[in-house]
């Protein structure tokens, strides 16, 4: 059907309508959209939120398959029990820092019980990565008095070389008609850490199959942190939360299975280490204490039918990392029961003040010195979408990431090792599916 | 109106309220009578029985015909309220066959306004047609049901039957009345809510009415022209007007765009809202 020009149908129905009814009425319609307001079905006491996520790194190294399951039980007057279990079973190679060389390099397992080689140009992996970790971890969460709340809580973890105990507390009050909500938390653990063939002695040689003299027993640390923020509603669409953390480390910091090469100032060539056949390799070496500080924002903003969160974050210690993330959701709700929520993040980081790729021999030895990549400058993208269903027998959700990262080398490349990438660039994905169900 | 009808009123005299319920209860319940093509007792049923000889409407009637004869003119034969015998070719409740082109054939020789002569207030339906002001009818008696209400209502008043709606008297304390779309996939529950300060809404939906034929969805509202519904048009077509039948005009003309309902609504400058 041809339909007429817009103002010619528009009136012609006007008129046709103001005949049938005898008048028009003298104000004009006003409509506008609103927002569906979150049904709140009736909710029983149970929540329970699991999911099931799969991490795998590019060229077969970490993967994690994980089991998380939040299981809450609220009770009368604001009252709730939390109880979150994790179970993750890492599997795959791990970068040990060494760097690539043109001849075969042999190491020895952190067991001092075998082997393992890098071939030519290979970059030196230790495949006997492998560990089941379980994590527990309980909150309880009760108001005092009308206009604050407290929640404290303890958790637990165990791997077969870590053990970790710790307890929390947070605080929050409403104030200026609910629109300001001010928090405080604090928490403590204290982590055990037995590594496999005992913790190295910083900076000491990799010995021979069956030597452990630069191995002693286990070793443990504690960690502080703090935080204070403040969430401000702004208007009816959007709010803000600024928070500051201080977090505060001491004790073993090291990580037990990563090393330094010491190459020739010249060959680029990893020098003979103290046991035949192996060649110089030094245990990672870190101050034991390390102070961070972390500022972090983030604006939530609702539109009609979507809404979407930037957040930032900053961070420094006294290591010399500093680092920003910069992150971007938007949740596009394709109807009352469904939505689409892309999202990227980019993180940057500078190195460490203690950051080498490698020692070079006949140079003095620093006093700490790592080349663990994570403490290496780099630059990470994560881009992602996830996809959620209400439905009558609970929410589901997928989720979908691709994370890129690329780390720079801070040193020169001496002799051969300018034909390798001493920090190879590394891409993982992630899998996540979600659901949840109250009762 | 075979639709839940409902008046809510703002207040907190209880007598007030009781005596606007019935003032529209009366209301929908006389032009239900009147116009109702399943009661015998009905103007509609006057026409029919009549077979074929010319009949004087009374000025209601007359201006109801007036007004689907307006539709008829704009939609340029698409909308016609004797297009009402195809239903014996479609059956939106039950699984159904692609009805024969013969059938259809058939049905539309009994459909087309141009067939009935119309002279105000005399109306000549050939034998064997048929009138259905179901198309106007809902929308026609919320407007009614508002004008009897009167402009002198001082409470804030919405009468919805079955999903068209206007508002009557001030606004309420809240500004605008939240009036939630039903959901095309969960019914009784609301995909979106729109803030109705004054004015009416006419939605025009196929979640409980439709068929599906070779894969492709075909909504209850048939072109008379062809003897069927277009495809592909919105499941559900709400429209913001100052009246009800306004509104109820833009759903249906809209449906009856298929694919091009939300182009058309575009041109037409109306407020909409469409689910797919």
């Amino acid at each position: 059907m041809q339909l007429k020009k817009k103002s010619v149908l528009g009136n012609a129905i006007a008129s046709a309508a103001c005949s049938l009814l005898g008048a028009l009425p003298s104000t004009h319609v006003v409509a506008a959209d609103a927002t569906v307001p979150a049904t709140a079905p009736a909710k029983g006491p149970w929540t329970v939120d699991t999911a099931l996520l799969y991490y795998g790194e590019s060229d077969g190294r970490v993967k994690d398959k994980s089991l998380r399951m939040a299981i809450q039980r609220a009770f009368d007057e604001d009252r709730a029990l939390s109880i979150d279990i994790a179970v993750d079973s890492l599997t795959g190679a791990s970068p040990t820092g060494a760097v690539p060389s043109d001849v075969p390099q042999t190491f020895t397992r952190p067991s001092a019980g075998g082997t393992y080689q890098a071939a030519p140009g290979q970059l030196p992996l230790d495949d006997t990565f492998k560990d089941t970790r379980f994590a527990i971890a309980a909150d309880w969460l009760q108001p005092i008095g009308e206009y604050s709340r407290v929640d404290v809580g303890a958790s637990a973890s165990t791997e077969y070389d870590y053990q970790h105990l710790g307890a929390n507390a947070r605080l929050e009050f409403d104030f200026n008609q609910r629109n300001t909500t001010l928090f405080v938390g604090a928490a403590y653990g204290q982590e055990t850490i037995d590594p496999v063939g005992g913790a190295p002695i910083p900076l000491a040689p990799m010995q021979g199959v069956g030597n452990s003299s630069s191995k002693l027993g286990s070793d443990s640390k504690n960690v502080i942190d703090g935080l204070v923020g403040i969430s401000q509603i702004l208007s009816r669409r959007s709010a803000l939360t600024l928070t500051y953390s201080y977090s505060q480390q001491s004790g073993y910091l090291n990580d037990p299975y990563k090393i330094l090469t010491v190459v020739d100032p010249v060959t680029g060539r990893p020098v003979a280490g103290p046991s035949p056949g192996l060649g110089l390799y030094l245990y990672d070496s870190r101050p034991d204490s390390r102070a961070r500080h972390g500022l972090f924002g983030e604006w939530r903003h609702a539109f009609d039918r979507d809404s979407m969160a930037v957040s930032f974050r900053l961070m420094s210690d006294d290591w010399g990392v500093k680092s920003s993330t910069a992150e971007a959701r938007y949740r596009w709700n394709l109807g009352a029961r469904s939505y689409l929520e892309p999202q990227i993040r980019f993180y940057h980081q500078g190195a460490a003040d203690f950051y080498h790729s490698y020692l070079v021999s006949g140079q003095p030895l620093p006093q700490f010195a790592s080349a663990d990549y994570r403490l290496a400058q780099m630059n990470a993208v994560t881009t992602g979408v996830k996809y959620g269903r209400r439905t009558g027998v609970g929410d589901f959700s997928v989720r979908l990431e691709y994370y890129k990262q690329t780390t720079q080398s801070a040193d020169p490349k001496i002799g051969v090792l300018a034909n390798y990438d001493l920090v190879p660039s590394m891409s993982a994905v992630i899998v996540q599916f979600g659901y949840k169900i109250n009762f | 109106m075979a639709n839940p009808c409902e008046v809510l009123c703002e207040t907190t005299d209880e007598k007030a309220a009781f005596a606007i319920s019935e003032a529209a209860a009366a209301e929908a319940f006389r032009i239900e009578r009147k116009f109702s093509r399943y009661r015998d007792d009905s103007v509609v049923h006057t026409i029919h029985a009549n077979h074929g000889a010319t009949i004087v409407l009374d000025e209601e009637t007359s201006q109801l015909v007036d007004y689907a004869a307006t539709l008829w003119q704009l939609s340029e034969g698409a909308f016609d309220i004797t297009s009402g015998v195809l239903r014996y070719a479609w059956r939106f409740s039950e699984p159904q066959n692609k009805p024969t082109a013969e059938v259809i054939r058939e049905l539309l020789q009994r459909v087309g306004w141009h067939r009935v002569l119309w002279a105000r207030p005399k109306l000549t339906l050939p034998d064997g047609m048929e009138i259905d002001f179901g198309g106007i009818g809902k929308e026609y008696a919320v407007d009614r049901t508002i004008t009897i209400l009167g402009d002198s209502l001082d409470v804030p008043t919405l009468v919805n039957f079955g999903g068209d709606l206007r508002t009557a008297g001030p606004r309420p304390a809240a500004g605008a009345w939240q009036v939630g779309i039903e959901s095309i996939e969960a019914a009784g529950e609301a995909d979106k809510l729109i803030k109705l300060a004054t004015g009416a809404l006419a939605t025009s939906g196929d979640t409980h009415r439709y068929v599906e034929i070779d894969g492709r969805r075909y909504g209850h509202i048939l072109d008379a022209r062809t003897g069927w519904p277009a495809s592909d048009a919105p499941r559900s077509v709400t429209v913001a007007a100052d009246t009800c039948s306004q509104a109820g005009t833009f759903t249906t003309l809209a449906m009856l765009q298929g694919q091009d309902a939300e182009t058309f609504l575009e041109r037409e400058g109306v407020r909409y809202w469409c689910l797919r």
